[in-house]
């Protein structure tokens, strides 16, 4: 099953190509059927997309008139709940700092992920094949298992309440390492690398000019997981960081549940909106891209 | 494909780009482009404006950091262990005083050049005796006194009772049954007495309230405290609360508001009559929530007298800057001018003698037409018994209220109730002795 | 060409020493704790293997065990449910459906969104007086009373199983139809051509190829599942209510380490779980493919 589905070619695509004959007898009674099930998925879409909805609309509304119902006309204090909300907790800066957070990893991970697995991939050397198991089985555990020694050994570092524990460690991802090395041992032919040295260029010279870009279609795929990753990470962030200006956006999210925000329902909404809208928005535009990286990243696997 | 990865790049950018532009008006206070002289951490947002008048006086620049109280110990403790980002000044709450003052993170205040220990006779003895270490050093101070008391409007004591005098609305709820009896007036005339069955917990103790633990490391579940599982119950089961639980977006709307209740299917409109608060419930609670019945309120005392959180302060032991430091806590604990002001303007009721004896026989809050709070307030604090405060209370006063309201909500008999927290109790503090059953 | 080959160990060294130091050492770091009783300051006293013992006698891991096991289990089937139906629907060549591309970016939309966001989101929709759900519901008519969600065992647990059903049914869908693209459309064709009805195509193609993507599905998920926290952690009050009802694993975990400063049992916690992680992803893992073995004639 491993090679047949290119990465970014959209799989749909494949269907719609050779049309198949149907009997004229089912035709009516398909219709129906078809038509029914466009609206299972028509409301399904719908129950997917209501509670966005209701946020939307509530946070445009007052505490007093959440309480009292819903009704699908916002309201008109939206810039009311906004200045309460700003009042206590700065949603934008959650927003900065998980974003700052985020691209560092994925752009750490990503090039040193892509060191890793060309290393891997183009040398011999003794103890290879062992570092290779090795790391694979330690792909399997999971994260939580290390949790306390991570927290005691960044209190013993110094470098609690800083994002260095939150970002450095993504120099070493497993999963991303096995990936790139299977997609470049299948992409990057060894000849090619021999010819380059016969040109008389440096082996770290090979790695920036033939290896990385031969790797960027899989390391582009990697680091949509990457980023949604560190973007979505919850408990590291929430043990690591104590000062509220540094706090991600996920931690923030719990902040602002138990900080004075909470006593106002709409200020609540907004809120979580702000937190939810811009990646609505950006999904807009990377939703062919990022899925068609999740049905790689599936296949590849 | 090097299509989309430059748009997505330029998005991020982009991204990045408008963060950083909202990100120099942070809400947490730090002020881009001025260096950081002082450091506070502190739970709620009422240091805010006393850091304003500090910042003026001295010609410092304060950042003050704020952190809800439910995550607090936890964001703050690393905080001060490792020292990383640690504040110069930081405030404990009543729930974790006990644990804190023994923890070294405060500074010890009796050494010289603070010297507080000279202090004692100016302040409401327990709230002095509070901020005492284990061998009796002081560690930290604080301002305030948080006896409770009973905030209702006397537009309904004069409707329902015939009076709106606190002296007398205070003699009609004296015990736990002429509460009842209150509440009973109240919801034949469609009111609420209070927002949820929560607000009794402290007159649950009656006149003698016991620690959570005691000396010898033993959990204690007065008869008491199990009693106000009935209560709470017999306030659920008879309608007499408007099911806004404590905190809650509800909880502060029926302020001032008429609020719906839903109850066995039928929606009605009521009104709350009173919220069982401390002190500080007025300035910090009422005061923030309630526009339109300004004026309309009153404080008396319940059942039984009892004291709810308080704020104390100290300088963190390994702070490079403990002169300014102490010099804040100075303020906020020992100036009189200062003092009397922030007493004038919020309401909150002081523990610092020298000032609370120069301003009680006359003082008088809008909020509450005019009452005197703080002479019905101090004279409620004689009778706050310290004792009762253990460095376990925060967790079980939580584990305690899930039981309760196990129980109140039907769920689970009183027996089973209390044999889980029991058991959760066990679970969190191994070392305590816990009853078997 | 020899000299060339010690590149290699320059190229996989920053790897290895971030490796060792941030993962290998914490995960060797927390087994030492688990014999001690670590409170978080101070020095760390071995214990020998009491924390082990009491993690077996522990009623409340073992409810966090089957609470977790509870919820994860219920989205797991629903959203495998509805994951394979809807790749059914759109990989049928008679029905060629059409808006495909739309159905799934709307489905896999709230997998993007930051769980804490969604537990947030849903904490206020699903409050029992106020929240919005239970009165659109009411107005609709579909219920009379409001559903006290998150204050009943069963209800929370189930709300949190349709939450994560709602987060993940999309992205299993993707993966299966992305499976589903990797079967040779001749299988199909021929399948057709026999006249075989949808439901003799769907078990007798379709799911056997697919074995391998649902078992990376399933995988995936379960190790997913089992560290389930920010959702139970936001939704009610972080310590499982109601009713001890969300307490999972990792929330267990996380409160007894860093809220009750037990560190070393919590050390412990987390070794239970990981060899439940472990047990679990074998025997899945083994049955799937046990299976597949003695099948193996079929397809």
């Amino acid at each position: 099953m491993n090679s047949r589905v290119e990465p970014n070619k959209s799989i749909s695509a494949s269907w719609k190509a050779k049309p198949l004959p149907i009997p004229a007898s089912r035709n009516r009674k398909g219709k129906v059927i078809k038509g029914l099930i466009y609206t299972v998925l028509t409301l399904m879409a719908v129950v997917c997309f209501v509670p966005f909805l209701m946020m939307l609309i509530n946070a445009t509304r007052s505490n007093e008139a959440i309480l009292t119902g819903f009704t699908l006309v916002p309201g008109t204090s939206l810039l009311e709940n906004y200045r309460t909300m700003m009042e206590y907790v700065n949603i934008w800066n959650g927003f900065k700092n998980s974003l700052f957070i985020s691209v560092l990893v994925t752009v750490l991970s990503g090039y040193f992920s892509a060191l890793t697995a060309y290393g891997f991939a183009f040398y011999t050397f003794k103890g290879k094949n062992v570092l290779f198991v090795f790391m694979l089985v330690m792909m399997m555990v999971p994260g939580q298992l290390g949790l306390i020694g991570f927290y005691e050994l960044s209190k013993t570092l110094g470098i609690l309440d800083t994002y260095i524990p939150l970002i450095v460690p993504s120099i070493a991802s497993p999963f991303v390492v096995f990936f790139l090395r299977q997609y470049v041992q299948t992409t990057l032919h060894p000849s090619l690398i021999e010819s380059a040295r016969i040109d008389g260029a440096s082996e770290w010279r090979i790695f920036h000019t033939i290896g990385i870009p031969m790797m960027m279609p899989a390391v582009a795929t990697m680091s949509i997981f990457t980023f949604i990753g560190s973007w979505n990470n919850y408990i590291m962030p929430l043990v690591l960081i104590f000062s509220p200006e540094k706090y991600t956006l996920p931690v923030l999210m719990g902040f602002l549940k138990g900080s004075q925000v909470a006593q106002n329902l709409g200020s609540m909404y907004l809120g979580i909106a702000i937190s939810v809208v811009p990646i609505m928005i950006a999904f807009l535009f990377l939703s062919k891209y990022i899925i068609n990286s999740i049905s790689a990243g599936a296949i590849k696997e | 494909m090097k299509k989309i990865t430059s748009v997505l790049l330029s998005f991020i950018l982009l991204l990045g780009v408008l963060a950083g532009c909202s990100g120099s008006q942070s809400a947490n206070g730090s002020k881009d482009g001025k260096k950081v002289d002082l450091r506070i951490w502190s739970f709620t947002d009422e240091l805010k404006k006393p850091i304003k008048t500090y910042e003026k006086k001295n010609g410092l620049n304060v950042e003050l950091t704020i952190v809800p109280i439910a995550d607090y110990p936890t964001k703050l403790k690393p905080v001060l262990e490792s020292g990383v980002g640690a504040p110069d000044v930081f405030t404990g709450e009543l729930a974790f005083i006990k644990q804190w003052v023994d923890a070294g993170y405060w500074e010890n205040l009796s050494k010289s050049p603070y010297n507080a220990d000279k202090l004692s006779d100016k302040y409401v003895p327990y709230v002095f005796d509070l901020g005492k270490d284990k061998d009796g050093n002081v560690r930290a101070l604080s301002w305030q006194t948080t006896p409770g008391g009973i905030y209702y409007k006397r537009s309904m004591a004069k409707e329902v009772l015939g009076t709106d005098d606190p002296q007398k609305v205070g003699e009609m709820m004296s015990s736990m049954d002429k509460v009842f009896q209150v509440a009973d007036k109240m919801k034949a005339k469609g009111y609420r007495m209070f927002p949820d069955e929560g607000s009794i917990r402290w007159f649950s103790q009656g006149d003698s309230p016991e620690p959570w633990v005691n000396a010898e490391n033993e959990l204690k579940l007065t008869d008491k405290k199990i009693e106000f599982m009935d209560y709470a119950k017999k306030m659920k089961k008879d309608g007499y609360t408007a099911n806004a639980a404590e905190w809650s977006p509800s909880w502060f709307e029926s302020m001032d508001k008429p609020v719906k209740v839903k109850e066995n299917g039928k929606v009605t409109e009521t009104k709350v009559f009173s919220y069982v608060l401390p002190t500080w419930g007025l300035h910090s609670v009422l005061k923030t929530n309630v526009k339109k019945s300004v004026g309309d309120w009153a404080v008396t005392s319940g059942p039984s007298p009892y004291f709810w959180g308080g704020t104390w302060l100290g300088v963190y032991s390994k702070s490079k800057n403990k002169k300014a430091a102490y010099d804040f806590v100075k303020m906020m604990t020992q100036d009189d001018k200062f003092l009397k002001s922030w007493a004038k303007e919020t309401g909150d009721v002081l523990s610092y003698q020298p000032v609370t004896n120069a301003i009680k026989d006359d003082f008088s809050d809008k909020f509450l037409g005019g009452q005197n709070n703080y002479q019905f307030f101090l004279d409620q604090a004689h009778s706050i018994k310290p004792g009762i405060v253990t460095k376990y209370d925060q967790q079980l006063d939580t584990f305690y209220g899930n039981a309760v309201k196990q129980y109140t909500d039907g769920k689970k008999s009183k027996k089973a109730a209390v044999a889980e927290f029991y058991q959760k109790a066990k679970n969190a503090y191994p070392e305590l002795n816990v009853p078997k059953e | 060409m020899k000299n060339l080959n010690k590149y290699g160990y320059f190229f996989i060294a920053p790897f290895w020493i971030v490796f060792l130091v941030f993962s290998i050492y914490p995960v060797a770091l927390t087994f030492y704790y688990s014999f001690t009783n670590y409170s978080g300051t101070g020095s760390a006293v071995v214990v020998g293997l009491s924390n082990y013992k009491r993690l077996l006698t522990d009623n409340y891991f073992v409810d966090a065990f089957f609470n977790t096991w509870k919820i994860w289990g219920i989205n797991f089937a629903l959203q495998i449910g509805i994951a394979l139906i809807l790749a059914a629907i759109f990989s049928d060549m008679r029905m060629k459906m059409k808006g495909q591309a739309f159905f799934r970016a709307i489905f896999y939309l709230p997998n993007l969104i930051t769980v804490s966001s969604v537990a947030l989101l849903f904490g206020i929709l699903l409050d029992w007086q106020h929240g919005s759900l239970n009165v659109v519901l009411m107005n609709l008519g579909f219920i009379n009373d409001p559903i006290d969600w998150l204050n009943k065992p069963a209800t929370a647990q189930i709300s949190v199983s349709l939450i994560l059903t709602w987060m993940w049914f999309g992205h299993s869908f993707i993966v299966i139809m992305a499976g589903i693209s990797g079967i040779s459309k001749d299988y199909y064709e021929a399948a057709l051509i026999d006249g075989a009805n949808r439901w003799q195509t769907l078990t007798k193609i379709t799911l056997p190829l697919l074995k391998p993507i649902l078992l990376y599905i399933m995988i995936t998920s379960l190790i997913g599942g089992l560290q389930l926290f920010d959702l139970p952690m936001l939704l009610t009050d972080g310590i499982g209510s109601p009713d001890g009802s969300l307490n999972t694993m990792v929330l267990y975990l996380y409160n007894q380490a860093f809220k009750y400063n037990n560190y070393g049992y919590a050390s412990a916690v987390a070794y239970g779980l990981f060899i439940i992680t472990v047990i679990f992803s074998a025997i899945v893992f083994k049955s799937m493919y046990g299976n597949q073995r003695k099948q193996a004639g079929q397809v």
